[in-house]
């Protein structure tokens, strides 16, 4: 009955009027941030992350999952009108979305979109309430190796189970490891990497990483594409949501199918496009009306969509348990967290009861309060993608520098941003995945002390990471994943043998 | 695209094996009270140099494969690619002299009637309002200063 008690206090936080305006200031945004191209979740937290100063961090904190939580439903909006995904998880319900538009059917599209979205919120948001305070608890006990074996799980599931290439993924992860621990040691004081110079002194901050490679890079990329912004008008009738009703108690099954595949791959960190990617295929394979699927099938939005946010919204739940993000996303409200003077991990469960229950409370409160803004308003939203570019370009990017600059209010972090901007273009082209990347920078300070407070433990013996038996079990799922790609390409030869 | 690829992968073999040798300095063995500090850095470096490896000899290898002569950028997207690109690092480092609100109006006004083609009227409007609403929003409400540059500093506004 504690998780009721919790839930009904956090209730109280997030239902204070001033909470409650912010939440859905934050929803707006977060559909216009998803709507618009260069801009996501993650970038569009970063730059709002100035924004968060001014507030106590339980509204703070309510302001940016609420930003996620509309990007996430307004992602699918350029999907389905545009065949634009804005998110990389936005691409599967592109295979049915859009054909289902183009057949004239825009509204029922989009109204199933939404409510498969509002599906895979529930089933997120029942896991962030019951399991995450259980997950926290068990956390507790977790020293320095198995702090450090979650790492290692953490990491090699990027390169195992999302990107194209593995070990294009590895390096890009040994990168983010590397930008981590320029500047000073935090174990020895020592400078490291600087190379003498005195602005790498300052090491580098990850909020200006996420907003040049997720923010300019991505500019950069959409005006090289060229922008073709000839969708289709968004309207939405009473009769589409009947419609999608009727639909939704036909595929039931999709639709909890969907949501499981989602929570359950964006409980791991990179899961959300692999999640939705695994629904559609899954929701496919199993479909009695296969032919069907690839021109406008209901069931191929359901299944991605619910998918999506469903892995969304979980993960949420390793971000404040452990310290871990589950998504770019998480990775940059957790950073919020630490410039609010929060610790993450799972004594922010014991210490900070209000703020943590808040979030959980709002998830409740945004994804309800979500669904219902951008059913209602979803033709305006679109509208703002017919904003010509040559206007928003330079505002987005000036935008992106405040933010850049007001995170540590340094002028070289501009510099910055400019590079990592031209770095995420060139490694989005040639397919390094700069989600690892990011999360390895924010949490680099902390792999690294873990990894070696667990060397000093056992004395210099890498044993240390197998011998406890929570750590041992970490690490051999984490083997298994990391060299999955690998065990699949011998199989893959094995089988093709037998053939011949 | 694939000499792109080899070419990115060099660079990056570079800057590992740049901080493979400041790791070395720092010193990558174990000391009395634990692992020095270079140790971490020395063992992702290695990653890098020796994925950097695998990615160039891959891309060798896949010499003549289809699809391997793409170009890394679209012809004709160059252009619009440089258009945003420099007058974005235009931007930066006019901030560097006159502040990040001046350098925006020019930024946004310049953009806007290169690129947009709008009208004067429209162009001096919103290059006006939007970097004046952000002054009034972080300077004055929020107390977070942005960059003044020399010429800031030295009329003090």
């Amino acid at each position: 009955m504690d998780i009721i008690n919790n839930l009904l206090m956090g209730f109280h936080v997030a239902l204070l009027p001033y909470n409650l305006l912010i939440a859905m200031v934050g929803l707006v945004l977060g559909i216009i941030i998803g709507v618009l191209p260069g801009l996501g979740g993650a970038n569009g937290c970063a730059i709002l992350i100035p924004f968060t100063f001014v507030m106590p961090p339980n509204a703070a904190i309510i302001l940016l999952a609420c930003v996620y939580w509309g990007a996430l439903y307004g992602g699918a909006i350029t999907s389905i009108l545009f065949n634009i995904p804005g998110e990389p998880w936005a691409v599967a319900v592109t295979f049915d979305g859009y054909p289902m538009a183009k057949n004239g059917m825009p509204g029922k599209a989009l109204t199933a979109s939404f409510l498969a979205h509002f599906i895979g919120a529930v089933f997120g948001t029942i896991l962030l309430t019951f399991f995450a305070p259980i997950l926290a608890e068990f956390a507790l006990k977790f020293g320095p190796p198995e702090t450090f074996s979650v790492m290692v799980l953490t990491f090699s599931a990027f390169v195992g189970l999302g990107g194209k290439s593995p070990i294009k993924t590895l390096i890009a992860t040994a990168f983010g490891f590397i930008m981590a621990a320029v500047g000073i040691d935090i174990v020895s004081g020592q400078l490291r990497l600087t190379f003498g110079t005195v602005p790498l002194m300052g090491g580098f901050n990850f909020i200006v990483a996420v907003i040049g490679l997720f923010g300019l890079g991505e500019i950069f990329l959409t005006v090289e594409e060229g922008l073709r912004m000839d969708g289709f008008a968004a309207k939405l009738r009473w009769k589409d949501i009947k419609e999608v009703l009727q639909a939704m108690r036909k595929y039931t099954k999709t639709l909890v199918m969907g949501s499981i595949i989602g929570v359950w791959m964006g409980f791991k960190p990179g899961g959300a496009t692999p999640a939705s990617f695994m629904a559609y295929g899954f929701e496919k394979a199993s479909s009695k009306e296969k032919e069907e699927f690839g021109k406008g099938h209901i069931a191929g939005i359901f299944a991605p969509e619910a998918a999506a946010h469903g892995a969304g919204t979980s993960a949420m739940i390793p971000m404040i348990t452990l310290g871990i993000p589950g998504s770019p996303t998480a990775a940059v409200i957790l950073g919020g967290l630490m410039i609010w003077g929060l610790t993450p991990g799972p004594m922010l469960f014991k210490e900070k009861p209000d703020f943590v229950w808040g979030l959980i409370a709002s998830t409740w409160v945004g994804n309800f309060a979500g669904v219902l803004i951008i059913l209602a308003f979803a033709p305006f939203f679109a509208a703002v993608l017919r904003a010509p570019f040559a206007i928003l370009m330079p505002i987005i990017v000036f935008v992106c520098a405040i933010g850049a600059y007001a995170v540590n209010n340094r002028m070289i972090d501009i510099w910055y941003m400019i590079l990592f901007g031209i770095v995420g273009y060139a490694f989005k082209k040639l397919d390094y995945t700069m989600a690892p990347m990011l999360l390895a920078l924010v949490l680099g300070d902390m792999a690294e002390t873990a990894m070696r407070q667990s060397l000093i433990m056992s004395q210099g013996s890498p044993l240390i990471f197998f011998r406890p038996p929570i750590a041992l079990a970490l690490m051999i799922v984490a083997l298994i994943i990391f060299f999955w790609p690998a065990i699949s390409w011998v199989k893959g030869k094995l089988s093709a043998k037998k053939k011949t | 695209m694939r000499k792109a690829d080899i070419i990115c992968a060099l660079i990056l073999l570079g800057i590992g094996i740049l901080i493979m040798a400041d790791s070395i300095r720092l010193g990558c063995g174990w000391a009395m009270n634990g692992p020095r500090p270079g140790f971490h850095p020395f063992i992702m470096s290695l990653i890098v140099i020796i994925g950097c490896l695998i990615v160039i000899a891959q891309a060798i290898a896949r010499k003549g494969v289809a699809g391997s002569k793409k170009l890394f950028i679209p012809k004709g997207a160059i252009k619009p690619v440089l258009r945003v690109v420099i007058p974005a690092i235009g931007m930066v480092i006019l901030t560097e002299y006159i502040g990040l609100y001046v350098a925006a109006m020019i930024y946004i006004g310049v953009y806007m009637k290169w690129i947009g083609r709008y009208r004067w009227r429209l162009v001096i409007l919103l290059s006006l309002i939007v970097p004046l609403s952000t002054y009034i929003l972080f300077d004055k409400l929020f107390l977070v200063p942005m960059p003044r540059g020399i010429l800031g500093t030295m009329v003090g506004f």
